[in-house]
């Protein structure tokens, strides 16, 4: 099994636009969090998140690579995980951009495998169990 | 990890597909004999006991004497961790990616 996890999202926008929003710490606030995010190499950085009683909220990175505008990765710590998190930006013509998400480094299959499953199905049948 | 002591790590005890069974099945009733619960898989009252003894090692299940069988219950805490966990994914990379479309729409009025 693969530790990885990669995804695709498509939206409508312009490629420089899309590369804009992943790497202008002003627009990461709106779609992530509060950051101190910079394109530049070798630049760590922080995403804070609101604390809960399983995680505190804090994502350290430190970015690895940016090929303007195709090409951001960095990596992604959190608790006992350090991932690394590569964005590819693909244009597709018709004003349409394709952002795929690879993210590896997922430390234990268990945790990839609830990952997945939770992202699969788990919820439906979980919020019942919680309920009880 | 654990804040209970529990002996298993959560993850490793949904990594299972029975077990995941096993979780739903007691999710539906309170408390369920062994025998029952082996009625429901291709698998002997053996191997059932098994993957009940890592849920159990995991806090998820928890089990009693009544006579001669063995009667088991969820106990849904330790789930906790899992959704926590899955809900700090979910939320970064689904939730965030409505918020870029968002971001997105805005830029385009």
């Amino acid at each position: 099994m693969s530790l990885a996890l990669s995804m695709d999202f498509q939206y409508t926008t312009s490629i420089e636009k899309a590369w804009s929003a992943l790497t202008d710490s002003g627009k990461l606030a709106k779609w992530i969090t509060e950051n101190d995010f910079k394109p530049v190499v070798g630049h760590r950085f922080q995403f804070r998140h609101q604390a809960s009683e399983y995680w505190d909220g804090i994502v350290d990175g430190e970015v690895l690579i940016v090929e303007a505008p195709n090409r951001l990765s960095y990596s992604w710590a959190t608790g006992n995980e350090k991932h690394t998190v590569t964005w590819t930006l693909q244009d597709l013509g018709d004003g349409k951009v394709n952002l795929h998400l690879d993210q590896t480094g997922f430390s234990n299959p268990q945790g990839l495998e609830g990952a997945r499953y939770g992202w699969g199905n788990w919820f439906g049948g979980f919020e019942k169990v919680l309920e009880q | 990890m654990n804040e209970n002591n529990q002996l298993r790590d959560a993850f490793d005890a949904i990594a299972d597909p029975t077990r995941r069974q096993l979780i739903r099945l007691l999710a539906e009733a309170d408390e369920i004999p062994l025998h029952e619960l082996t009625a429901q898989f291709q698998m002997g009252r053996t191997a059932v006991s098994k993957h009940l003894t890592i849920l159990k090692e995991a806090g998820m299940v928890l089990d009693r004497k009544v006579g001669r069988e063995t009667r088991f219950r969820l106990n849904a805490a330790p789930l906790r961790e899992i959704q926590d966990w899955v809900a700090f994914y979910s939320k970064y990379w689904s939730t965030n990616m409505l918020r870029l479309n968002q971001l997105f729409e805005e830029e385009e009025q």
